[in-house]
């Protein structure tokens, strides 16, 4: 009885306190709303579609008139080797992707970091840079350029005494690695730019000291940079790991075609292909809602692990 | 505890903002029927067109156009300022997709007019929840429309005895008889490539493949055979090719696959032994529509399986006024081996885009009136060649020809030609019948090519839209049967030797068959009976 009182009259007073806080603070909340309201309207309002996952709906009727179905969108997709094949493409692709694309920009950004003289360093960002501005509409028409049978690609194998003629994008085996190289291509040097920020943030004096004590250049980029960024590159990780479902839809509609198609066609390109292209709106939902799932739990348990390597500290 | 505070404001915002959306979406039920339809403010008559007696000032009309391509000008050019003068109507054309149109249902607030292009759909399938029975308007405001509209067409998209969309491009029986419609595909080599490989046969698999060496023999340079891009389907090498083969798309009056029929294994056999020689390029597989017209317009393949020549006509007319005596002509060629002459087909009976009145429009007589117009002589007069005397002079048998002014204006001021006359481009009621009427419609150099096919055309109105509802199981297996195929076939033409072929062959009847085939065949079977019934068919 004492207990409960003394514990209602404390949460009582924490309501007071929070409402003499805000009530300080409002010029500075009412900056917040609108944002808010934003947030509520496009991120919050539309999970309720999420609903139609569970319903039978086409074009002509509305939400709440769709007969609703249970399971059954969700038993289909169980039974459904075209979505099993996405999903299987999904997560080699970026697993491949992960494993480079999350490296490359660190060792990247590193040796970008240490070149001295101020004009090349300028010139190889730009460089590195660039590729991420292009759209996987001209990228990919490049890139179907370079894989046809006279392209560059073949020229140059055969520069080189090899004599191929063949359409690298009919060959299906090769898409992963076409697919991860070329994204690879395109976003490792926009991927330095955090890692670059933050090491511009590394106190100086320490590069220095190391110096003093005769630290060889691996010896300073192991011991002072690695460690310094890392906080950043757990949190590229755990970005990483969960957008592991995540695909590419631009790069697979540009660079997807019968032949490798097997191989090639991923989560989003499946999901727009049957809920855009054949109006299977509720087919399409389910398949979003179940990948959104397993996403939240790939971040979930990333954030988990990456907490254990970072002294109980998580970055999120 | 600041934290929870917060969330649980936020949630408590969300559930009420929601159940504020959810309310205003509610309660706006269809209330479909044409039994309150207002009268008609004119006098009704079936032999003058109602838009000639209606005096009722300027209305405005909303009318959505699922094609992100439509023009949405009104009252800028010739035509629809003919348009706007003659009716009294101003038009506020929007373009979207299926999203947008998915607004519009779940608002309740309706386009007076909807066009859309997959009879096939969900949407086309409902039409009598959401639109205006055409025959209902007519009877009311406009029984003139009846004069001008295609019996046979109003027949094929009856739901339950009512009329809802009226398609353009709607070729009927009589249409296919009347040697106005000009068939599109053919197998076509260029004129020079011809002359100099001398006598060869292209009518056999066995000709065909020694032809295609011959011809890599003599042009290096050149691919020996073509074919349509892929992006859009599954290129000229399905259909198209069938339809050269002459196979049949029922066999005692049930579906039949054209895919398996074994006249047509048979030429994929021989593709496969041309492309194994190296006279196809396996670029083609991979070139999308602009790649492929760019090879067209360059005379790149020395022959090619032509689908649909009318679309690749501009680039067809380049290469020949370039390199005369080198442009391509149809020749027999890929022709059945069991004896089957060509069976080349057109649009069908369902047209291409559909048009609708919503039965939320405030104006359904002045909507039916439009359609009227322009299903009528004079609309289509209008919208084909513009204005009369000015840029075309018709002679005592219809046949019409472009003035000089025109001619010139279309040559060489593009722009202008599009802007301010829009000739030919209003098409959301145009048809092939009136476009037949002027030779110049189609390009000098598909002239031949449409004289080689005209006694080959043959309607296939009885597979139109018999596939499986949208939506349904039977339907998604369809499409995964369909991207089998796709792959299958392209791998079928690559495989290295008959053995690999055969068994690509083998895993495709065998993905058929898990994936319920019986079943979706079962519904086409049905749909085929349906068909014949509205067709008037046996």
């Amino acid at each position: 009885m004492n207990s409960e009182a003394k514990r209602n009259k404390s949460v009582g007073s924490k309501v007071a306190n929070w409402c003499r806080d805000f009530g300080r603070q409002w010029q500075l909340q009412t900056m917040v709303l609108p944002g808010i309201i934003c947030m509520i309207i496009f991120n919050f309002i539309p999970i309720y579609g999420l609903t139609l996952a569970f319903k039978s709906y086409s074009v002509t009727s509305t939400i709440q008139d769709s007969p609703w179905v249970g399971m059954q969108n969700f038993q289909t997709i169980l039974q459904d080797k075209y979505f099993w094949q996405s999903v299987q493409n999904t997560v080699g692709i970026s697993a491949i992707k992960l494993v480079i694309e999350f490296f490359l920009p660190i060792i990247l950004a590193i040796m970008i970091f240490e070149l001295n003289w101020a004009p090349f360093k300028k010139v190889v960002q730009t460089i590195t840079y660039l590729p991420h501005f292009l759209s996987w509409i001209i990228l990919g028409g490049m890139l179907i350029t370079w894989m046809s049978s006279n392209g560059m690609l073949n020229g140059l194998l055969n520069m080189l005494g090899f004599n191929i003629h063949t359409n690298h994008m009919l060959n299906a085996g090769g898409y992963w690695s076409i697919a991860s190289l070329s994204d690879v291509w395109k976003e490792a040097g926009w991927g330095t730019i955090l890692y670059l920020a933050t090491m511009s943030k590394i106190d100086p004096t320490y590069y220095e000291a190391a110096e003093m004590d005769g630290a060889s250049k691996i010896r300073q980029i192991w011991s002072i940079t690695i460690p310094e960024m890392s906080n950043i590159i757990a949190l590229n990780l755990i970005l990483s790991v969960s957008g592991l479902f995540n695909s590419n839809l631009d790069q697979t509609l540009v660079l997807m075609n019968s032949q490798n198609q097997p191989k090639a066609e991923v989560i989003n390109s499946y999901v727009y292909r049957v809920g855009l292209t054949q109006g299977d709106f509720s087919y399409a939902t389910a398949v979003g809602l179940g990948v959104g799932i397993i996403s939240v739990v790939l971040l979930t348990i990333t954030n988990l692990v990456t907490k254990k390597l970072n002294d109980n500290q998580s970055v999120l | 505890m600041k934290k929870k505070g917060i969330l649980r404001a936020l949630s408590a915002v969300v559930v009420l903002g929601s159940a504020l959306i959810l309310t205003a979406c509610g309660g706006k039920k269809a209330d479909s029927g044409s039994s309150n339809l207002p009268k008609a403010s004119y006098k009704v008559s079936k032999d003058t067109p109602a838009w000639k007696s209606d005096k009722s000032k300027m209305t405005t009309l909303t009318w959505f156009v699922k094609e992100e391509w439509w023009n949405k000008d009104y009252g800028k050019d010739y035509i629809t300022k003919q348009i706007k003068k003659d009716l009294n109507v101003n038009i506020k054309f929007v373009t979207g997709d299926d999203t947008k149109l998915n607004t519009y249902f779940a608002s309740g607030n309706m386009p007076d007019m909807i066009t859309i292009d997959d009879p096939n759909s969900k949407v086309a399938r409902t039409a009598n929840t959401w639109a205006y029975s055409l025959q209902d308007l007519a009877t009311k405001y406009d029984p003139y429309f009846y004069k001008v509209a295609q019996k046979d067409t109003l027949n094929w998209y009856k739901i339950k005895g009512q009329t809802y969309g009226y398609p353009n491009y709607s070729n009927t029986p009589a249409d296919y008889k009347s040697g106005k419609i000009l068939p599109r595909d053919a197998f076509i080599i260029r004129q020079d490539v011809k002359d100099a490989i001398g006598d060869q046969d292209f009518t056999t698999p066995e000709g065909f493949v020694k032809g295609m060496k011959a011809i890599k023999e003599k042009f290096p340079n050149l691919i020996p055979f073509g074919f349509n891009d892929f992006s859009g389907g599954n290129s000229s090498l399905e259909n198209v090719v069938q339809d050269m083969l002459g196979v049949p798309i029922t066999k005692n009056g049930k579906y039949y696959d054209r895919d398996l029929d074994p006249d047509y294994i048979k030429w994929l056999n021989a593709f496969r032994e041309v492309h194994a020689d190296g006279n196809i390029s396996d670029d083609s597989f991979t070139d999308d529509s602009n790649a492929f017209k760019e090879k067209v317009a360059n005379g790149k393949y020395a022959t090619m399986m032509m689908g649909s020549d009318v679309n690749q006509g501009t680039d067809l007319q380049n290469f020949a006024t370039k390199h005369p005596g080198a442009e391509y002509l149809a020749i027999n060629g890929i022709q059945s081996t069991v004896g089957r002459e060509p069976t080349l087909s057109q649009a069908g009976i369902s047209g291409w885009l559909i048009n609708y009145i919503s039965n939320k429009s405030k104006n359904p007589a002045k909507a039916i009136q439009v359609f009227e117009y322009l299903l009528s002589n004079k609309g289509q007069m209008l919208t084909n060649f513009g204005e009369k005397g000015k840029m075309y002079t018709q002679a005592a048998d219809g046949t019409v020809t472009r003035t000089a002014f025109a001619k010139k204006v279309q040559l060489e001021e593009p722009t202008k030609w599009q802007k301010q006359y829009r000739i030919g481009e209003f098409i959301l009621f145009g048809h092939d019948r009136y476009k037949a009427l002027n030779k110049d419609s189609y390009v000098k150099a598909v002239w031949q090519m449409q004289d080689w096919g005209k006694k080959y055309l043959k309607p296939q109105f009885v597979i139109e839209n018999i596939a499986p509802d949208p939506g349904t199981q039977e339907a998604r297996a369809l499409s995964a049967i369909q991207t089998n195929w796709s792959t299958t076939m392209v791998s079928m033409i690559r495989a290295k030797d008959k053995s690999e072929f055969d068994s690509a062959l083998a895993k495709y009847k065998k993905f058929q068959k898990e994936n319920s085939i019986e079943a979706i065949n079962k519904t086409r079977d049905a749909n085929i009976v349906a068909n014949k019934k509205k067709l008037n068919m046996k």
